[in-house]
């Protein structure tokens, strides 16, 4: 019997999101399971975290100040073991909005990732980013691109005809960008055209408020499972004001969707080639965009690969390994 | 490959840009380049151009057909080759250790996309005012570039070139180069794209200190675009609101009011206290901010704009020339 390395995971942040699906995926992918035993253990957030088995521990926490402390002594605590960081809030973008003291911010930031054998980034914009403001160093920065089981995405079927019906799946939050959308939409000719927004979010009041004299938008709340508000929608808009990766791009690329999305953060790379992307946010912007969009049927049928789901699962044991055979590089050869 | 780029914009400049070509070949850093962009001028500024081209083979020469300061500015970017952009309007100057200044400060700064620095204004004949641009230099936020634009004017900064390239983007109507400033605006061009910086990068705006450019203030005419330039300044906060409605939310009063009040400045300059008047009423009505935060400044130009409407330009004349006269005592 082989011996398998325990990696455990801590997240602060179980709510419906991205965060968790990957969490999810990573504690379910039966390719990952042949390498190592990953465990998902749920930490409060803000406060100090409890000692921790496992071989490797990787942490998808937000760092803050406030956790700063705990971070350290966690590292104390844990002065052997390898501790990876996987980045999965902070891009240029949210930097741009929600930053006012930069330098501040780029500080905590860089002394955080200091704690870490290994920084993940979720995408190559991302990653880019920490490169180019320094924030990690090269040998410990690694670009690992989020995945989520795909096949039930892939098994949807293709929307026909020129696309009618737009989708805006995502926390109604101001990061997705819903009023963007709303706003360009409302100006789009078209009384077959229909606007479908899924998800819940503290701008719920604001952007019904905003699509209320048009009757074609329709909010459908959080969709039971993200493949059916999929399935409803021909098109995906993405007006996003910050993204680390972008899932739901994946998702939309692998239901055979076209997409239009900000040019911003990871969606550069999760919206795939085909994508359209739109400078800004301007709201002429995006109407020009989607109308052009919707005027023609998608010229391409195509769908993400389903190698995402092994590339990512490589890349991770690439880096287990890494880790756990460096100081013996013989053991590597004892398993072959 | 230089190592920066001065890009010249240049319209009908023939009187004033012999001075600035000669201020820019001067610099102490020499590891530079510099692009005049003639934008379609009907006077002989392409000629100076290549004279001076014939003594500093730094200096190339693009021509266009009129695109606006914006659109010649675009031209230039496309055209340089240097790792960071500086800017210099035609009838600007810039002093011999501004480029140093600048390139120093971006290499120790690497998270700082523009360096600037404050300014002197000079007259047409080049003589100064007595005025400066002494603008905030460190820990400048978003909300300050919105109001108070501490970059000052378009011969002030130097830039680095990957935040340029964040800003770059291809409308659908270009068929030749990107844009870096948005050439559907003949005014407000600057604060733009500072503010599209800032809500659109995480580049840091920052400043060194000195008065390192030497801008020129031309009387005439002042006061007869400012309405249309009100009018810009109102567009620009409705292209970029979008980016990040909460913060125009919170700030557009204030930043509206010293619009307002600088607007009111310009016509008082020209000599116009009505409008002065006029523009001074709808900055206290949009925000008491500038009163609180600079009363100073906002108090004095409430008054000059008062003693303009009723005895025109004769009180602004006596106050200048007593500056003047105090300075160079």
């Amino acid at each position: 019997m082989t011996y398998l390395p325990t990696i455990t995971h801590l997240i602060d942040d179980t709510t419906p999101g991205g965060v968790t699906r990957v969490l999810e995926h990573i504690r379910t992918c039966k390719i990952m399971a042949k390498t190592a035993i990953h465990n998902v253990v749920a930490v409060p957030k803000n406060s100090a975290l409890p000692a921790v088995q496992g071989d490797i521990i990787v942490s998808h926490r937000t760092i803050n100040w406030r956790i700063l402390p705990g971070l350290i002594a966690f590292r104390a605590r844990h002065s052997i073991t390898p501790l990876i960081h996987v980045e999965h809030s902070y891009t240029a973008g949210f930097t741009s909005l929600n930053v006012e003291n930069k330098p501040r911010f780029f500080t905590l930031l860089r002394t955080a990732y200091a704690l870490f054998d290994n920084v993940i980034a979720v995408s190559t914009a991302q990653g880019r980013w920490m490169e180019q403001r320094n924030l990690v160093s090269k040998e410990t920065l690694a670009i690992i691109p989020s995945v989520v089981d795909l096949t039930s995405f892939e098994h949807l079927p293709a929307p026909t005809g020129t696309p009618r019906v737009i989708g805006a799946i995502g926390r109604l939050h101001a990061q997705k960008g819903f009023d963007v959308l709303i706003a360009a939409f409302k100006e789009m000719r078209g009384s077959d055209l229909r606007l479908k927004v899924f998800g819940t979010g503290p701008e719920e009041d604001a952007l019904k408020a905003a699509a209320k004299n048009d009757s074609r938008i329709q909010f459908c709340g959080h969709a039971e499972t993200p493949e059916l508000a999929m399935s409803q929608v021909d098109l995906v808009a993405m007006p996003s004001r910050w993204e680390a990766f972008g899932l739901v791009a994946l998702e939309a690329n692998a239901a055979g969707r076209p997409l239009v999305c900000a040019d911003r953060d990871g969606l550069r790379d999760s919206a795939g080639s085909s994508a359209t992307f739109v400078a800004g946010h301007a709201t002429a912007a995006w109407r020009d965009a989607l109308t052009a969009a919707v005027s023609h049927e998608p010229v391409f049928a195509h769908r993400h690969p389903i190698a995402a789901v092994e590339t990512f699962a490589q890349s991770w044991e690439n880096l287990i390994s890494g880790h756990l055979f460096k100081s013996a590089p013989s053991a590597l050869t004892l398993q072959n | 490959m230089p190592h920066a780029s001065i890009v010249v914009p240049a319209f009908n400049a023939a009187a004033t840009l012999s001075d600035t070509l000669t201020s820019l070949s001067s610099q102490t850093y020499r590891d530079f380049e510099i692009i005049v962009v003639d934008d379609g001028s009907t006077d002989t500024t392409a000629t100076i151009a290549r004279r001076h081209a014939h003594s500093d083979p730094r200096i190339k020469l693009v021509q266009q057909i009129n695109r606006g300061l914006a659109g010649a500015r675009n031209t230039g970017i496309a055209h340089s080759l240097g790792a960071v952009v500086g800017f210099c309007d035609a009838d600007d100057l810039w002093l011999p250790e501004k480029l140093a200044t600048h390139v120093a400060h971006l290499d120790g700064a690497p998270d700082v996309g523009i360096s600037y620095s404050g300014s002197n204004m000079i007259d047409v004949k080049g003589k100064p005012i007595g005025h400066a641009q002494r603008p905030r230099l460190r820990n400048v936020t978003s909300a300050h570039v919105f109001k108070r634009n501490p970059i000052g004017n378009g011969s002030a900064p130097v830039i680095r070139r990957a935040a340029l390239q964040a800003l770059a983007w291809c409308p659908a109507t270009e068929t030749r180069r990107d844009w870096v400033f948005d050439e559907t605006f003949r005014q407000s061009e600057d604060i733009e794209c500072w503010l599209r910086l800032c809500v659109s990068t995480d580049w840091i705006i920052e400043g060194v200190p000195g008065l390192l450019t030497e801008y020129r203030v031309n009387d005439n005419g002042l006061s007869a675009n400012t309405t249309a330039q009100l009018a810009s300044w109102e567009r620009m906060v409705e292209k970029l609101r979008p980016f990040d409605p909460v913060f125009f939310d919170e700030h557009t009063p204030a930043a509206k009011a010293y619009q307002l009040r600088y607007l009111a400045r310009r016509a008082i300059s020209g000599g116009d206290g009505e409008t002065a008047n006029t523009f001074l009423t709808s900055a206290f009505g949009s925000s008491t901010a500038p009163l609180r935060e600079e009363p100073l400044r906002t108090l004095t130009t409430w008054v000059a704009a008062k003693l303009t409407y009723r005895f025109g330009t004769a009180p602004l004349r006596i106050v200048r020339n007593l500056l003047l006269s105090t300075k160079s005592a």
